[in-house]
């Protein structure tokens, strides 16, 4: 397990997403409100892009009453949908809604850390910078 | 001609793969272009803002959201990039197009007639006549059944273009299809060697009735109940004697289901047995009709826990003779031609992938 720095924190906004590639695999990288979360660009159903689906909420049923069913709309922001046949699924743990045990995607750690990044200013004469920011880090 | 195809794919790079798509919808740019086909008065009342059919909408996205243009057009609008999108990415000889015009909802059948040529007009023009190099894009002629003798009329319109190869009605329909009133439609279909299909999408919707009793709530209930619309029309046109009075006729039973072929085939064979007496014209057991006439696509195919199951089901259906591969692009609930099917013996896989289509449709 190797981490990778993929993006500034502020590159990618709560609500937002990021693709990266690391060592060959498609991964895209999801702000949920504040935090991130990390998974393998491909459905486990018919293998389309996952990760380019659409985010949402999910509406779940609480029970009857009188006045009829009784539904809630929860997890804002943390489901994703396929860009294909809709299956939904867990931002922050890959598993689908729908079968959590036996379809799932693969998902990767993320961690925000502060580190030292060096670049080169080369614009007119050449430089060492080094710029200090928190940055994501995907674990793959 | 295929040896030419298989050269220019193989010049350009593209492998093809043995497969012909028999469910592709492209869809015009703008209704503005379909309504430029048109003349008055159909053309102002066309309404171009919209070519949804207001109610059985799928709540989620009712097409694969990546399948959007890369000028974000509307998905499948642009020929180009649907060959790259489909045709290329997997290697497919032929896609046949079905427009989704949804005719069979209008009240008036003369309307219905005019949005049914402007559709056919737009996609000789955008389709099959330019774009169309290679070949790889047949078209279906659509057709609205409210004016059966005016249907025979737009068929004849277009038979002869090199690049129509079947003609297309809503399944959504006002009455069972093998009914004699729609036979002008068939009389037309067969001297052109053209197949009919039936596609669906207007069940309950505008003028048609409903697929089951009353109205179904969600668009779950409606889509899931679709395949009872193909068996209605399909056993209509077997009590009604379709393929005895048209018997070079051939019907194809588009997005409409398939697994549930052998329990259909076994109830009307064991029906007739009894009431042969009360069909006179159904001379032989109705599933020797089907055999023959009819074929089904594949897609949405079904995907039992066990796929062991889905074979079992393709032998009792005789997958090998009746069954075409079909990936419904760009739909959301489109079928993957390398992740949708079970692994299957080779001979079966090229029957359903490709030499029944071929047959079909006298490709080469």
């Amino acid at each position: 397990m190797k981490k990778h720095i993929v993006a500034t924190v502020e590159e990618i906004p709560a609500g937002e997403k990021k693709f990266i590639s690391v060592n060959g695999k498609s991964i895209c990288v999801f702000n949920v409100n504040g935090e991130f979360y990390a998974l393998r660009n491909s459905c486990p159903h018919q293998g389309a892009e996952l990760c380019k689906g659409s985010v949402g909420g999910m509406t779940v049923y609480n029970g009857s009453s009188s006045e009829g069913f009784d539904v809630s709309f929860v997890k804002k922001g943390e489901v994703l949908r396929c860009p294909w046949h809709g299956w939904e699924f867990d931002i922050k743990t890959g598993k689908s809604i729908v079968d959590p045990k036996r379809c799932l995607v693969k998902s990767y750690d993320v961690t925000v850390e502060e580190s030292d990044v060096e670049m080169i200013n080369a614009q007119v004469e050449t430089y060492l910078v080094t710029i200090k920011s928190n940055y994501v880090l995907v674990h793959v | 001609m295929a040896k030419i195809e298989e050269q220019k794919a193989m010049e350009t790079g593209k492998k093809l793969n043995g497969i012909i798509d028999c469910d592709v919808h492209p869809h015009p740019k703008s209704y503005q272009v379909i309504q430029s086909y048109m003349s008055e008065p159909w053309k102002s009342r066309f309404n171009a803002q919209t070519g949804l059919r207001g109610m059985y909408d799928n709540p989620i996205h009712v097409n694969r959201l990546d399948s959007v243009t890369p000028d974000g057009g509307y998905p499948c609008s642009d020929p180009e990039f649907t060959r790259k999108q489909l045709l290329d990415e997997y290697g497919i000889n032929y896609a046949i197009l079905l427009p989704r015009a949804f005719v069979s909802r209008y009240s008036n059948p003369d309307f219905a007639a005019a949005i049914a040529a402007a559709f056919n007009d737009w996609l000789a023009a955008d389709w099959l006549d330019n774009n169309n190099d290679d070949g790889r894009y047949k078209g279906s002629i659509t057709v609205a059944p409210q004016n059966p003798q005016a249907a025979a009329r737009e068929i004849e319109r277009w038979a002869g273009h090199p690049h129509f190869v079947q003609v297309m009605m809503d399944s959504g329909s006002t009455a069972p299809y093998g009914q004699q009133q729609f036979h002008p439609i068939y009389e037309a279909c067969e001297k052109h060697g053209l197949p009919i299909a039936f596609h669906p999408g207007t069940e309950g919707v505008g003028i048609n009735q409903s697929h089951v009793a009353g109205y179904p709530t969600t668009y779950m209930e409606w889509h899931t109940c679709l395949p009872l619309s193909a068996q209605a029309h399909l056993v209509s046109f077997i009590t009604e004697g379709v393929f005895e009075k048209f018997p070079r006729l051939k019907l194809v039973m588009v997005e409409g289901g398939s697994a549930w072929l052998p329990s259909l085939l076994w109830r009307l064979d064991s029906e007739w047995k009894p009431l042969r007496e009360e069909v006179p014209w159904v001379k032989k057991r109705p599933s020797e009709y089907i055999k023959e006439h009819v074929r089904l696509t594949s897609q949405p195919i079904e995907s039992p826990d066990d796929p062991k199951h889905l074979l079992m089901n393709f032998e009792m259906m005789d997958a090998k003779n009746i069954l075409m591969f079909s990936t419904d692009y760009p739909h959301w609930d489109f079928d993957s031609p390398t992740r949708s099917f079970p692994k299957m013996p080779e001979d079966l896989k090229r029957r359903i992938f490709f030499e029944n289509a071929k047959e079909l449709y006298n490709l080469e």
